[in-house]
């Protein structure tokens, strides 16, 4: 491995997304047998760079060399030519067809080749599987063997993992570890994306590390520490624990607004937690970690998950969202366009459309309506024409003000904000902040879930980590810091914080 | 495993065999060889329209524009056949329009990108209305003999056409199972983001559905324009819902990438034996309609129904399975 040169090297590469640089000359470079991690917080631009490689992104400026000869790679289809191989974080695997139909797709091979190369990959990688059966009862570890096996029928050299790890078991990731190690044994090099830092230090011969577009580290694996891979991540302005430290509030002896006992689904396990009136509860972890899926299933949206959910000492045990809305837990998804607005209708009809039974049996009451209507548009500082104007044309900020007025005209006692300011911009930030505080002030407590670890440090007063679907870990006041959500996200034991 | 994906043939088949069993307790009549084999000449053009639509489905599209298209070929079947064309020509030139009229369609689909439903709706007005333009509004009569000679060949006993439709749908069948090419559609319909990462041509695959779909309505036109010996200007009007009820019937599914052309047929040749059933139970006609519409339903709520139950019990005993390998301390 060592004294060859790189199988693919980046250098200098840009992309810019509508005026925004996503990267910014970055470097990247892998070798043959070389297994190179490539780490990144949420929207560092790793996503971007991979795609750049794997043809589904075009670079903007820079250079890609595939053995030291420059290439041009104009779709998916055009990389796996030069054996440039992406296994998806969600395996493309087509359900209704069989697992030997799923293979052979898309490649140029006649049937007795076919045949007897697919023979010698599955033999290699020691999958068994029925070629027969349709891809539909392919496990999830299964789904990633028959993406790898297609890279290797394309006689790929290079095989990118983009976080192949988020949805397997621990024994199922171990089995897939050594799948890679093996591949590395005949020259291929893999680019593995990961965010568990565990994995990385167990699997990787080099580490890089890309934070807002730049490439902030690159060093093998045996020199780096985990700490050094999380001060990497880290913005360089960040400082510590500046949570609200005037809430140290006596809330001891109330009873919680919300309880949540052994919640277990797919996604997530176990979870368990009290939030109290007044609270903001900040529910950091990385996307993958379980965070949204924990919501939807507090509010009746995952018909298989199983726990009890209370709210204000009653239990829920069926729960929709029209059940939990009635007795005052309102969610405000993470993804407002397609769950949470009305975009080709007035900006009033989403504001009220969760209290219209209130506005009128049959006949809504349209002055009260608005009257309600203006109330939010003070108090949230809403910027737009007239009531009626239609929320499609509102700006992002002013949309999510629309969806919080929304959840907010029913009076709930318990919210939940599923990334509250994602998109927008740092004015309707600053309002939405403002709001939170606000509304906490008056006795509602706030489930705040949120990828950007920088606003859940700055507004909880409790935070509760999730990785891998597990509560591992829960901050208080002070012990809030940046660094330690980081680490916990990252799958880094908490030190018993008290 | 592959016995429960297709099982909707199977299921499909036996209410049919069902339908004409019980028909025949009633009334004997039902179940003799010449009932039996007009049911299955009466179905003939529906049959070949719902192979075209079929694969236009598969590809998770629609065509509510074929009854117009097959309406268009029938018009230049006879226009041509009236101008002293001779019948293989006047043939091949309705086989044209309906390539033409299913090439357009794709054009739409797959090129300026109009979504497939507001595209053949605007086809299915302009091929209808082209057929009044074409005709100047009057029904095309007086056909040659040679045409309407095609339906009256029999061979053992059974017309040609019955010979001619199986025939293709034999083809299509055997084509759709093992050529590289019929398994886009499948891909296609079944994954479109994995088909394009996998550099399968997507786009030329939809382009060909719609294609065929068009050449399918064609080849019915010759099959009703034989066997009634006039065109009229309703002519196979309403067959694109009968074709899209005949496909899922028949197990295709309107998400895409499920379904066979043996499936399709069955769900046309069960469609319209409901119509030649209730005439042998002395069910008036004004019934057959509404009849169709519940077979239609129950028959999908059924297969709804398995399906969804299946899918819970795996989840629910995903969500098990993780908690009680939990219980014993499973991780690490």
């Amino acid at each position: 491995m060592a004294d060859q040169g790189p199988l693919l090297e980046l250098r200098d590469v840009w992309k810019v997304f509508s005026g925004v640089p996503v990267l910014k000359g970055v470097y990247f470079d892998l070798r043959p047998g070389e297994i190179h991690a490539l780490l990144g917080g949420n929207g560092s631009g790793k996503s971007t760079l991979m795609k750049i490689i794997a043809g589904a992104y075009r670079l903007d400026a820079g250079e890609m060399r595939l053995l030291g000869r420059p290439v041009r790679v104009e779709s998916p289809s055009a990389a796996q030519r030069l054996g440039i191989y992406m296994v998806p974080q969600e395996p493309h695997v087509f359900p209704h067809l069989t697992v030997r139909e799923n293979l052979s797709l898309g490649l140029d091979l006649d049937p007795e080749t076919f045949r007897r190369k697919l023979a010698t990959v599955l033999d290699h990688l020691d999958f068994e599987v029925d070629l027969e059966e349709p891809a539909a009862f392919l496990s999830i570890a299964q789904q990633q063997l028959l993406e790898i096996v297609r890279g290797l029928l394309r006689d790929a050299r290079v095989l990118i993992f983009d976080e192949p790890t988020s949805a397997l078991t621990f024994r199922e990731a171990e089995q897939l570890f050594d799948q890679m190690r093996r591949l590395t044994e005949r020259g291929i090099g893999i680019v593995f994306i990961s965010h568990r830092l565990g994995e990385v230090m167990e699997v990787a011969h080099r580490v890089s590390v890309l934070r807002d577009g730049v490439m902030v580290l690159r060093a093998p694996r045996e020199r780096l520490t985990p700490h050094d891979l999380v001060r990497a991540m880290l913005p360089e302005t960040a400082e510590e624990g500046e949570g609200p430290a005037e809430l140290e509030r006596a809330r001891r002896g109330e009873r919680p607004v919300l309880e949540v006992r052994n919640l277990t689904s797919e996604a997530f396990r176990d979870a368990s937690f009290d939030l109290y009136p007044g609270e903001v509860l900040g529910i950091a972890g990385l996307v993958g970690s379980g965070r949204t899926e924990l919501a939807e299933a507090i509010v009746g949206l995952d018909p298989h998950a199983r726990g009890e959910v209370r709210v204000g000492g009653v239990l829920l045990p069926r729960r929709t969202p029209a059940i939990c809305q009635r007795h005052g837990l309102v969610y405000v998804p993470e993804d407002r366009h397609a769950h949470g607005i009305f975009l080709d209708l007035p900006s009033l009809y989403t504001m009220t459309a969760g209290i219209l039974p209130r506005l009128g049996r049959f006949l809504l009451a349209s002055a009260k309506e608005r009257r309600i209507g203006e109330r939010f548009v003070d108090l949230l500082n809403i910027k737009l024409q007239g009531l009626d104007q239609i929320a499609g044309t509102l700006s992002g900020g002013n949309q999510q003000k629309v969806v919080l007025a929304k959840a907010l005209a029913g009076e709930p006692k318990v919210v939940i904000l599923d990334e509250p300011t994602r998109g927008i911009d740092a004015s309707a930030r600053r309002d939405v902040y403002r709001l939170i505080r606000r509304l906490t002030a008056q006795g509602l407590g706030v489930i705040l879930i949120s990828s950007e670890l920088e606003e859940v440090v700055e507004l909880a007063d409790r935070v509760l980590v999730m990785y891998r679907g597990r509560i591992v870990g829960e901050l208080e006041g002070d012990a809030i810091s940046l660094e330690r959500v980081t680490e916990a996200s990252f799958g880094m034991a908490l030190e018993a914080a008290s | 495993m592959r016995r429960w994906l297709t099982s909707r043939e199977a299921l499909v088949t036996g209410l049919l065999v069902l339908l004409v069993l019980f028909t025949g307790l009633v009334n004997p009549n039902a179940l003799k060889f010449r009932s039996l084999v007009e049911v299955v000449n009466a179905s003939l053009s529906l049959l070949l329209i719902t192979l075209g639509e079929m694969f236009v489905i598969l590809t998770r599209g629609i065509d509510v524009s074929v009854g117009s298209a097959a309406g268009l070929s029938a018009v230049v079947l006879g226009l041509t056949l009236n101008l002293g064309w001779p019948l293989s020509l006047a043939i091949l030139a309705a086989l044209a329009t309906g390539l033409l009229a299913g090439a357009v369609n794709a054009v739409g689909v797959t090129l300026l990108r109009v979504p497939p439903i507001i595209m053949t709706l605007g086809t299915l007005g302009i091929y209808r209305g082209l057929m009044r333009i074409l005709t100047g509004g009057s029904w095309i009569e007086n056909l040659p003999q040679n045409i309407k000679a095609l339906n009256l060949w029999h061979l053992l006993g059974v017309p040609f056409f019955v010979w001619a439709t199986l025939a293709v749908l034999a083809l299509t069948a055997y084509v759709t199972w093992r050529a590289r090419p019929a398994r886009y559609f499948y891909a296609v319909g079944d994954n479109p983001e994995g088909a394009y990462f996998l550099g399968l041509p997507v786009r030329p695959t939809q382009f060909a559905a719609y294609t065929l779909a068009g050449f399918f309505a064609a080849l019915a036109a010759v099959v009703f324009t034989s066997q009634i010996g006039f065109v009229s200007m309703n002519a196979a009007e309403g067959y694109e819902l009968k074709a899209i009820a005949a496909n899922v019937v028949g197990g295709v599914s309107l998400t895409g990438g499920v379904g066979t052309p043996l499936g399709a047929a069955v769900g046309a040749l069960f469609m319209t034996a409901v119509h030649s059933m209730l005439i042998f139970l002395g069910v008036p006609g004004i019934w057959d309609n509404a009849f169709a519409g519940v077979i239609l339903l129950l028959v999908v709520y059924l297969d709804y129904h398995v399906r969804r139950t299946l899918e819970f019990r795996r989840r629910q005993a995903r969500v098990q399975g993780e908690a009680a390998w939990e219980a014993e301390g499973g991780r690490s």
